[in-house]
């Protein structure tokens, strides 16, 4: 299992919401894969395909995109927004993809695992 | 570095550079993002402002969202720094009062540890300037006889010559003689210090002339060896730098030579000072069995690659010891030393305990300033107690609050090192200008000069006193307590008695350093008014003296010498302005030559077994123009020329220590190098009073005085009473000697007195030094107990209030305050006083020829030191008094 990029970085934890930040991480990684996206735009997706359930606070939205750009996993740019705005467009680097599929498998296992211990006895 | 943390940290340099258009960005961004919510809500049904507010609320603390995205961007230790600079500057600007008296205490206490690590640096520090210093050796010999640097003697050229041939440990091995030269030609003729050296000398020391060449190996043969290097200094002085000086010729002792180099500037070794080199020939003479004990070489080696100092040494031991057991007549237990350069030098200087005294001194001093800077944070931060207390409660941790206060000390410091640096050159051009009691600190003082050894020494110790200073203070701010600090009125006066003990405690330690140095110093004065006030034995005011030493072949001749001796005292004698004038071949306190001697019936088998003493040969008004009592006899006429049968004046330490009860007068002494081979016995025909040979000789020196016309000198001491100030005869004098040779050299040009001070070795100096040290550290002890006593009044103004508004008088309450104020200037004395008893024993162990006398010393300086204390008490105290209560008693 590879460490947390956290670790390696050793940035300053918060205790709590570890778990949440990397799948927030993993969703917009997911969500620029589509394409180039400005952050309303990002959020607003998450929380269309989740069906409503996933809502992204942009008070951890944009730490989060800055932070992803600073590791080079984002690349930005500022462009014009579909209603003529201009707006700051993010999009997935090589390294980012790779990333993305490091975080992708990791939370497939993840998931099993947790699936297999919550399977009834 | 991974590929991550790289683009991470570049990112953040490229954020740093472009900072404000980061905000913007940011701004837009999120601006950006607002609009499209509010859109979005508006779309779904709500009104425009109603849309907006909701998008607002969605969005949180946008400020904060701004300052945690920013903070990812930047290096966050970076930016707390640059706020604590910031800051830092903002208050210091805003208490212009308090930054002035940090400073300048800070300063005080710097610059003069700034200064005499100058000196150190220079002097102990410094190495050649040559290439690889550390392998460069003086070889030396071991002369057990000698009671002062007998590891550092001389050595003799057939030695040298021997050592060379037989060692194996050097790559290289040259020999030089260290000598003052008369140099003449178009201009007038100047005496200079020389070296005649082997033709590898510069090889060996690691240096290459700047233009020319060095000196060709068979160019210290006679007959080839008219050729000169100079140094710099002289290319600069005598010849304007011209690059065409090679060819030239310069005049040495009245002899052309062909100048074949320029040394450069960077070339010059500090306990050698050299302005020319010449080759070194040995003669006939030198090169003898006799010359095998005369020993006038410094011999410089290199060691070769690959071999240590250990081996060198006891190679070269092995080799003296052969020496000495083939020649035992002069080299019976001679050995030989190998050290650095550098080590020799050191060893050589003879002020080590002074510069040790010296470091001492000014070290207390910064000691004492730091107390005083430490007792100013500690009482403001009283005042700034609100300030941090609200500082805490928001969030700043304690290491933060305690950085912020270091910051603040670090800034003054370097400041006060900054201001430090100026006053320090200015003290060390002051010090310089009195470094000249001989050729050789004249010299030594050029050669001292604030490099960059100096600065770093005084930034670092800028912020090792910030840190010794602003520890404390930094550490009771970030304890403090915050509820009561923040309540309106918080004072923490008379509860806070513990709060004050350390800034009591400050000042006491700052008294009794204050009195230890003073003690100190007076101990270093006091000696050195007892030496000049001791009786001299003659009368030094109004005379002048020079020396000329004559130099050229036709001065060989003793004739020639008598002729330019007699002349030239005609000359002076009849100068406008002097009273009479006479020649010596030493001065009165200028450590003169000595001589062996044979008493009449007191026959010895060798030269050895032989007694010595001081030895002059004077003109016939010698002791009249020094007025140096005649005790018996007669002085000498003209009548006791060379043809006469020879004579001789004794002072009374001879006559009392040869002669013990009886006259001398009539009685025979043979003198000379060696007096079992002199032919001739002199009659002692007088007996004059004791004349010291340097400052603060305790025991008067025997020594035998015969007549300069039966004894003529190449190396003569003109003396001239005059009716005016003497040195305004100099230039007349000056032109006397040149009236009857205009090639010879006049040098060291001083009056009497001046010869008197400079045979103190620099006594005069380290008493004016040491005791200036005093007197600083004196005055800011002083401020610091008028300090801390103003700010405790301050304090207690409330408290004292309600003792007046109760009855109390102002005189019981100056009273109060003086006590309190004098209680600590009490036990600061007591404690600096007892420290200071085991004084006399330091400096006596360092100091071999200061005697210390009698307690008047020790006595003095308590009292001093109470009585100032008292008049710092005062002032505050005085302030008490005037408090009116109504004003204390609203006083919040």
């Amino acid at each position: 299992m590879a460490p947390s990029p956290k670790i390696l970085m050793g940035e300053k934890k918060s205790d709590s919401g570890d778990l949440l930040r990397d799948t927030l991480d993993l969703l917009i990684l997911k969500t620029l894969s589509r394409g180039a996206m400005h952050g309303y735009g990002i959020a607003e997706y998450i929380h269309d395909i989740s069906d409503d359930v996933l809502r992204v606070e942009e008070g951890a939205l944009y730490p989060a995109l800055h932070r992803l750009e600073l590791r080079g996993w984002l690349a930005a740019e500022w462009g014009v927004s579909e209603n003529n705005r201009r707006a700051k467009f993010y999009r997935l680097t090589v390294a980012g993809r790779r990333q993305l599929a490091d975080e992708t498998a990791h939370w497939a296992r993840m998931s099993a695992a947790i699936a297999r211990i919550l399977e009834p006895a | 570095m991974s590929r991550e943390s790289l683009t991470k940290f570049w990112l953040r340099i490229k954020a740093l550079v472009v900072r404000r258009r980061l905000d913007r960005d940011l701004e837009e961004e999120l601006q950006f993002h607002l609009v499209m919510r509010a859109e979005k809500n508006g779309s779904e049904g709500s009104g425009p402002e109603e849309a907006r507010a909701a998008a607002r609320r969605r969005f949180g603390n946008v400020a904060l969202l701004k300052e945690i995205c920013r903070e990812l961007w930047t290096f966050a230790p970076l930016e707390t720094f640059w706020q604590d600079v910031r800051y830092t500057i903002r208050m210091l600007l805003k208490n212009p009062g308090f930054t002035t008296v940090a400073i300048l205490t800070l300063a005080l206490g710097i610059s003069v540890n700034t200064t005499i690590f100058s000196v150190v640096n220079t002097m102990l520090l410094r190495k050649p300037p040559v290439q690889d210093p550390d392998r460069l050796m003086m070889v030396s010999t071991i002369d057990p006889t000698l009671n002062f640097n007998a590891d550092q003697s001389g050595v003799s050229a057939p030695d040298y010559l021997d050592w060379r041939a037989q060692s194996g440990s050097f790559a290289g091995m040259a020999a030089a003689n260290f000598d003052t030269v008369t140099v003449s030609g178009d201009v007038n003729p100047e005496q200079l210090p020389a070296a005649r050296i082997a033709p590898d000398y510069f090889a060996v020391a690691g240096v290459a002339p700047a233009l020319g060449r060095p000196f060709l190996p068979g160019e210290d043969q006679a007959g080839r060896d008219h050729v000169v290097i100079l140094s710099d200094a002289i290319w600069h002085s005598r010849f304007g730098s011209d690059r065409g000086v090679l060819g030239r010729t310069l005049k040495v002792n009245g002899a052309e030579y062909s100048i074949v180099g320029v040394m450069p500037a960077s070339f010059h070794l500090a306990n050698f000072p050299s302005k020319l080199w010449v080759p070194l020939v040995f003669t006939r003479d030198n090169l003898s069995d006799a010359g095998r004990a005369d020993r006038w070489l410094n011999v410089f080696a290199r060691l070769k690659p690959g071999v240590d100092m250990p081996r060198a040494r006891s190679e070269m031991q092995s080799i003296a010891g052969r020496l000495a057991a083939n020649h035992p007549a002069t080299n019976k237990d001679r050995g030989a030393s190998v050290k650095t350069l550098q080590q020799y030098c050191i060893e050589d200087n003879g002020a080590n305990s002074a510069l040790a005294f010296l470091m001492a001194a000014v070290a207390f001093v910064l000691l004492i300033a730091c107390a005083n800077l430490a007792n100013l944070l500690l009482a403001r931060n009283n005042a700034r107690r609100r300030e941090f207390s609200i500082r805490s409660v928001i969030g700043a941790g304690r290491f933060r609050l305690a950085r912020q206060l270091l910051t603040e000390s670090v800034f003054l410091s370097l400041l006060g090192g900054g201001l430090g640096i100026g006053l320090g050159y200015a003290f060390l051009r002051l010090i310089l200008s009195r470094f000249n009691w001989n050729a050789d600190t004249v010299a030594m003082a050029q050669e001292i000069t604030m490099d960059t050894h100096v600065l770093a020494f005084t930034v670092a110790l800028s912020i090792f006193a910030a840190i010794l200073f602003g520890i404390a203070p930094a550490l009771q701010i970030s304890r403090g307590n915050s509820a009561s600090d923040l309540k309106e009125g918080g004072r923490g006066s008379t509860a806070g008695r513990a709060h004050h003990r350390l800034q009591r405690i400050l000042v006491v330690g700052q008294l009794a350093l204050s009195l230890f140095l003073l003690v100190g110093a007076s101990i270093f004065v006091e000696s050195f008014i007892e030496e000049i006030h001791a009786k001299e034995g003659m009368n030094s005011r109004n005379l002048l003296t020079a020396t000329i030493p004559l130099r050229g072949l036709e001065y060989l001749k003793p004739d020639r010498q008598r002729e330019f001796a007699a002349s030239m005292l005609q000359h002076t004698a009849n100068l406008p302005g002097v009273e009479s004038a006479a020649i010596s071949t030493d001065l009165p306190f200028n450590f003169p030559g000595s001589t062996h001697f044979i008493v009449e019936g007191h026959d010895v088998a060798s030269v050895e077994d032989a007694p010595h003493c001081g030895y002059f040969a004077v003109s016939q008004n010698y002791f009249s123009t020094t007025q140096i009592p005649l005790l018996q006899g007669r002085e000498f006429t003209s009548a006791d020329s060379a043809d006469a049968p020879p004579v001789m004046i004794v002072n009374e330490a001879f006559a009392r220590k040869y002669f013990p009860g009886a006259s001398p007068l009539g009685q025979h002494i043979r003198f000379g190098p060696d007096p079992t081979q002199t032919k001739n016995w002199s009659e002692i025909v007088g007996v004059v009073g004791n004349v010291s040979e340097f400052l603060g000789q305790v025991q008067p020196s025997p020594e035998l005085f015969v007549p300069l016309a039966a004894n003529p000198t190449p190396l003569l001491r003109v003396i001239a009473r005059t009716q005016t100030a003497p040195l305004t005869l100099a230039d007349s004098l000056r032109g006397a000697v040149w009236t009857v040779d205009s090639g010879q050299a006049v040098t060291e040009v001083r009056t009497m007195q001046r010869v008197v001070t400079d045979s103190g070795g620099g006594d005069d100096l380290m008493a004016e030094l040491m005791g200036s040290f005093a007197g600083i550290a004196l005055v800011l002890g002083a401020i610091g107990i008028y300090g801390l006593l103003s700010y405790l009044v301050g304090q207690r103004t409330h408290e004292l209030g309600i003792r007046m508004a109760l009855g109390a008088n102002p005189g019981e309450v100056l009273r109060l305050v003086i006590r309190n104020g004098m209680s600590l200037v009490v036990t600061g004395v007591a404690i600096g006083f007892l420290a200071s008893l085991a004084l006399p024993k330091l400096v006596t162990a360092g100091f071999q020829d200061m005697r210390f006398h009698g307690g008047w010393v020790l006595a003095l300086t308590p009292p001093i030191v109470l009585l100032v204390g008292l008049v710092a008490c005062y002032v505050p105290a005085r302030r008490a008094m005037r408090v009116d209560p109504m004003v204390a008693l609203r006083y919040e």
